[in-house]
Parts: structure tokens; C-alpha cells; sequence
């Protein structure tokens, strides 16, 4: 098994089951169901789900799988890594009460300002 | 009783209906998934919308972040971005234009086999339960 492909796969399940949990969709998913739920196939993401529960990430339980506490920690934090740089406002974009307001035309004259001579 | 059919979205329509879902409110995925539903997608495909968060939060188009929940863990909130609201405008105007294109199909189709429509206005106080 390619160590760095385990570790991207770690991010992608461990992130993917934080959320499920989160959102009330699943606790504890077989392989099959997280297989659908990343759109890849259960016959490779298999071996990827035992390795994480030897690495103490997941936990298996009944026919599925649920996080351990070091697998939650590492889901929600990697989650938050993975996007830190698009959570804030980017350069140039208005303020929350500015959206501009409600019409293809007026989002391109605010977008004319703030290449112009700034907006936001 | 008149024979239906499940509706033909448009490829990646899911994209365009979740800009304009987070252009109205702010929300979390299981919130989404209720929302999306109006739009005709499967409540039972949760894969769908959250790869689909992903890949537009990996876009730019929406932001997120965890929010506390009273009941259980915190969960991911999303928000439009200015770049969305940007893509949102370009992806109305793409699909007013495929509904022109559908209207004169129809219009043509129903010359010759009549066909039950429903209208605009009819649309918007109608709710699918796909």
C-alpha cells in the first residue's frame, strides 16, 4: 500500500465520516455505503478501512465503522486544513451587505468598481 | 391517471441549484439535502451533494465552517461566495437559454402528441418528491 496515497485516502474517509456523523446520516457505515458516498469502489477502499482501524482512526462495529476519538479529531481538523484558505473573504469581495444586489447588471457594475478602484 | 415521467436534469445541475439554495440562506448538508429536493435530486444520495459541496468549495464559488450543534457534533455550514454569486448569474443565464431551446421543443412535440406541462407559475408552488 503507497504511504502517501494512505494518507490522502485517511483525509478523504476520516473527513467524509465526520460529516455523515454530523449531519445525522450515518454513525457507523459499512464499506459498501462509504464506497457510494465517495464514489469510488468498495473493493479498493477496503483495505484502506482496515488499515485505519490498525491505526486506531476507526473502530469496526457490527458490519461498519465508526471513528475513534483520535479519527474524529483527525477528520475535523484535516477538514478545516484542507479548505483554511477559502473560508475567508477574498481579496476585493464586498461585504455581506453589499451583494449587489439582486441582478446580473448590478453584479457587473460592482464588479467594474472593485477591478476599478476597489469596493469591498 | 396521467403517466409521468422522473424529470431530465441537466448534467451538473446540482451545482447551479446549490449556489442559488446558499444565495437564499446559509446552510448545513442535511438542510441541503431537504432543500436540493424541490430541484428533483434523491434525498437518498448524500454522496452526491457532499462531493458536490466539495468540489465547489475547492472552486471557490462557497465557503464553510464548522458550527456548533446543540444536539451533537459541530457541523459544516456553507455560505456563497462573491465568485459564486458571480457563477450563479452565469449559470441562470446558460439555463434560460436551454429553456428557451426546451419551450420550442415541447412547443413543436405537442403539435402532434399532446403533452401535460406545467408552467412557470405553476413551478414555483410546486414541490417535487424525488
Amino acid at each position: 500500500m503507497d504511504e502517501l496515497e494512505l494518507l490522502r485516502i485517511r483525509d478523504e474517509v476520516l473527513q467524509a465520516m465526520y460529516w455523515m456523523r454530523s449531519e445525522g446520516i450515518a454513525d457507523t457505515p459499512d464499506g459498501p455505503e462509504l464506497a457510494r458516498f465517495l464514489a469510488v469502489p468498495a473493493a479498493t477502499l477496503a483495505p484502506y478501512l482496515e488499515r485505519l482501524v490498525l491505526d486506531g482512526d476507526l473502530a469496526a462495529q457490527g458490519p461498519g465503522f465508526r471513528l475513534t476519538p483520535q479519527g474524529e479529531q483527525h477528520g475535523k481538523r484535516s477538514f478545516a486544513d484542507e479548505f483554511a484558505d477559502m473560508t475567508k473573504p477574498g481579496h476585493g469581495e464586498c461585504d455581506d451587505d453589499c451583494w449587489c444586489h439582486d441582478s446580473p447588471e448590478e453584479a457587473a457594475r460592482c464588479l467594474e468598481d472593485r477591478v476599478g478602484h476597489g469596493h469591498a | 391517471m396521467p403517466e409521468t415521467s422522473p424529470p431530465l436534469l441537466p448534467k451538473r445541475f446540482i451545482r447551479p441549484c446549490l449556489l442559488l439554495l446558499l444565495r437564499e440562506d446559509r446552510g448545513h448538508g442535511y438542510d441541503l439535502l431537504e432543500r436540493l429536493a424541490a430541484f428533483g435530486f434523491e434525498r437518498s444520495d448524500p454522496g452526491g451533494l457532499y462531493r458536490a459541496l466539495r468540489a465547489l468549495e475547492e472552486d471557490g464559488l462557497v465557503r464553510s465552517a464548522w458550527e456548533a450543534s446543540a444536539s451533537g457534533p459541530d457541523r459544516r455550514t456553507y455560505e456563497i461566495t462573491r465568485k459564486g454569486m458571480e457563477e450563479l448569474h452565469r449559470q441562470a443565464r446558460g439555463l434560460a437559454s436551454t429553456d428557451d431551446l426546451l419551450d420550442l421543443f415541447l412547443t413543436r412535440y405537442s403539435e402532434f402528441v399532446s403533452l401535460p406541462r406545467r408552467r412557470s407559475g405553476e413551478r414555483s408552488r410546486t414541490t417535487s418528491s424525488a
